[in-house]
């Protein structure tokens, strides 16, 4: 294949692989705006998704697209029950150490309970249409890649369209705004972190469904994927549902970019470029307003 | 009057660290499985003070704290394998210093940028991303850090764990003791202030970012010096080993379960998570990390303000009245920004 062609194609994988890290920005996006906590256990979250999806798949012979679906109401389950056991106290502190604490703790047992049922071996899921791909501009688009990027613009555009047209997501952004004031105007603050939680988590299930269906996933894949969301929320600015996902896109193709021109270098030039927009643009990339009360 | 801060509190701390010291002299004692445990709650006392100085004290949550363990680590293993080649290098005060330095230096020259630029939030999750690039710099250092496989020391001089107790035992109580006099000085005084507002702080004369850098690479100069201890307990520093990130986060969860912004909270709670992860080791191989897991969540539902704040924040709960109660009831959640 041509030079040109080559790098062509690490660009489009580096979008497409970056869409992922922008679903999981979007759910800390969310908790963080709610509730200002990080929550460093997304990460494992997406695995544990993923594992969710692998399991359904050889055990019950269901498409990891389609578990995508089922996947929804339980995780959004599942992160309503977690608010309330365990972060409906903390999130209520000033001390934000406290819920960051609680977020590593759930991570550490995660992980070990990962490794512990599904062994720390890499696993992945095969499907018969895995390893094929489409030919389209003279380039070959991995079908689960692709599929994965849309997966991610579409629960990007379905949060924003939450956000900004229901009740519940107004309240959600009124929070984020500030806690007070909304507490003020009859907003039940733990109801709203409640709902922003359990979308975070969904959105972390989401993303283990396509995420294991296009690559290999071991228990502790999960805290670096918790720091490239990371990144990925700080390149597009904190509390951005749009922001988060072109964060995430920015932090990909900055990754796959530089391990091309620097073998090895790309988490390096990741978290490089995240020190400096936290440095110099810490309200993020793609926000044009600056000033926020 | 907390006993513990008059003279006496002060006795006895000597009498508790003699005691200490004289633990090897007891037959076979440092054969025991608590003695290496001793040895790991002295290195995590370290790191506990470390992270206590520069969180605790002054309020920056720094999550860089495994870049200083491993740059610790590296400058000893360096220097051990260049300079002394003949030996003479194990337990050399100057590698000790030496590593501490190195560590204090990087926190000063990176903390200037950082600190003037990042506070709160954004400044732990930059010294996060920090961390990152030291760990993918040792990796891809080449010929130089031995890359991923880090360096090899000679472990020849190895011969019982004493040397590693007493060093340890020493520094453990050094930094508890720089803890304690900084804490009653005008210099804590000024740290608390940056803490508590740093506008206030800033104008009521104290130099801001110039505590905040010092508190940084005196931390950075604590963590360094475990590093370095540690590594004349491994003889062999690599990025999984040293550039670990439970080098942030077991100091944290040690001085936030303790009390961090106390002298004494980080040495009880590396003395109590030690005994935890240790207990765990041995008698719930492969799955005491979700024991552990279970266990961090439990104390921070619990008691979020550690062991030893608990009795303060009652009183201090019972002093300014019930409209902070009521406050933060009516809004579920304290304004945070």
């Amino acid at each position: 294949m041509s030079e040109l062609g080559l790098i062509a194609e690490l660009l489009v994988n580096g979008v497409l692989f970056g869409a992922m890290y922008g679903v999981a920005a979007i759910g800390l996006s969310l908790i963080f705006g709610t509730m200002g906590i990080i929550f460093l256990a997304q990460g494992a979250m997406i695995v544990l998704g993923g594992y969710a999806a692998y399991w359904a798949f050889r055990l019950l012979d269901v498409d990891p697209y389609v578990m995508l679906f089922l996947l929804l109401p339980v995780s959004l389950l599942v992160g309503s029950a977690m608010y309330q056991l365990l972060f409906r106290r903390a999130a209520a502190m000033q001390d934000k150490n406290t819920s960051l604490l609680i977020a590593v703790g759930l991570s550490f047992m995660l992980e070990s309970a990962m490794s512990l049922v599904w062994t720390p071996d890499p696993r992945s899921i095969t499907t018969s249409y895995t390893s094929s791909s489409v030919h389209f501009l003279g380039m070959n688009w991995s079908i689960t890649r692709t599929a994965g990027f849309f997966v991610a613009i579409a629960s990007a555009l379905s949060v924003t369209q939450f956000l900004r047209r229901t009740m519940i997501g107004k309240a959600v952004r009124a929070t984020s705004e500030d806690m007070t004031s909304a507490a003020l105007v009859g907003i039940a603050p733990h109801r709203v972190n409640m709902i922003a939680f359990a979308i975070g988590i969904a959105l972390a299930g989401i993303a283990g469904c396509t995420l294991a269906a296009t690559y290999t996933i071991d228990p502790y894949f999960g805290f670096l994927l918790s720091l490239k969301a990371l990144i990925a929320l700080a390149l597009g600015g904190l509390g951005h549902v749009g922001g988060a996902l072109a964060g995430g896109v920015l932090l990909g193709l900055i990754e796959s970019g530089s391990s091309y021109v620097f073998p090895g270098w790309g988490d390096a030039f990741g978290y490089a470029a995240f020190l400096l927009v936290l440095m110099f643009r810490p309200q993020g990339l793609f926000v044009r307003t600056v000033t926020k009360a | 009057m907390n006993p513990l801060h008059g003279k006496l509190g002060l006795k006895i701390a000597i009498g508790v660290v003699l005691a200490f010291a004289l633990v090897p002299f007891i037959p076979d004692a440092h054969e025991h499985y608590l003695f290496f445990y001793l040895f790991l709650v002295f290195v995590n006392i370290i790191v506990a003070q470390g992270w206590n100085v520069v969180a605790g004290y002054t309020g920056q949550i720094s999550l860089a704290q495994h870049a200083f363990f491993g740059i610790g680590g590296y400058t000893t293993a360096l220097l051990a394998i260049h300079f002394f080649e003949d030996g003479g290098s194990y337990f050399n005060p100057l590698l000790l210093a030496a590593s501490g330095v190195v560590a204090a230096l990087f926190a000063i020259v990176i903390g200037f940028p950082l600190l003037s630029k990042l506070a709160g939030d954004y400044f732990a999750l930059g010294t996060l991303g920090l961390g990152e690039i030291v760990r993918v710099v040792l990796i891809k250092g080449g010929r130089a850090t031995g890359g991923s496989a880090g360096i090899s020391m000679s472990p020849e001089p190895f011969e019982t764990l004493m040397p590693h107790y007493w060093v340890g035992l020493l520094l453990a109580a050094a930094c508890t003791l720089v803890v304690f006099l900084m804490s009653r000085s005008r210099l804590g005084l000024a740290l608390m202030a940056v803490r508590e507002d740093s506008i206030a702080a800033a104008a009521s004369g104290v130099p801001v970012l110039r505590m905040k850098v010092g508190a940084f690479a005196a931390s950075a100069f604590m963590t360094g010096l475990a590093g370095s201890l540690y590594a004349f307990y491994v003889f062999a520093v690599s990025p999984g080993g040293f550039l670990n990130l439970s080098w942030t986060l077991y100091p944290i969860l040690m001085c936030v379960m303790g009390g961090s912004g106390t002298v004494l909270g980080p040495v009880l709670g590396a003395f109590v998570m030690t005994a935890v992860f240790s207990a765990g080791n041995v008698y719930l191989p492969g799955v005491h990390p979700i024991v552990s897991g279970a266990l961090i969540i439990l104390v921070m539902l619990f008691m979020p303000s550690g062991i030893l704040r608990m009795r303060e924040g009652r009183r201090r709960r019972a002093k300014t009245g019930q409209q902070v109660e009521k406050g933060s009831q009516a809004s579920g959640v304290a304004p945070s920004r």
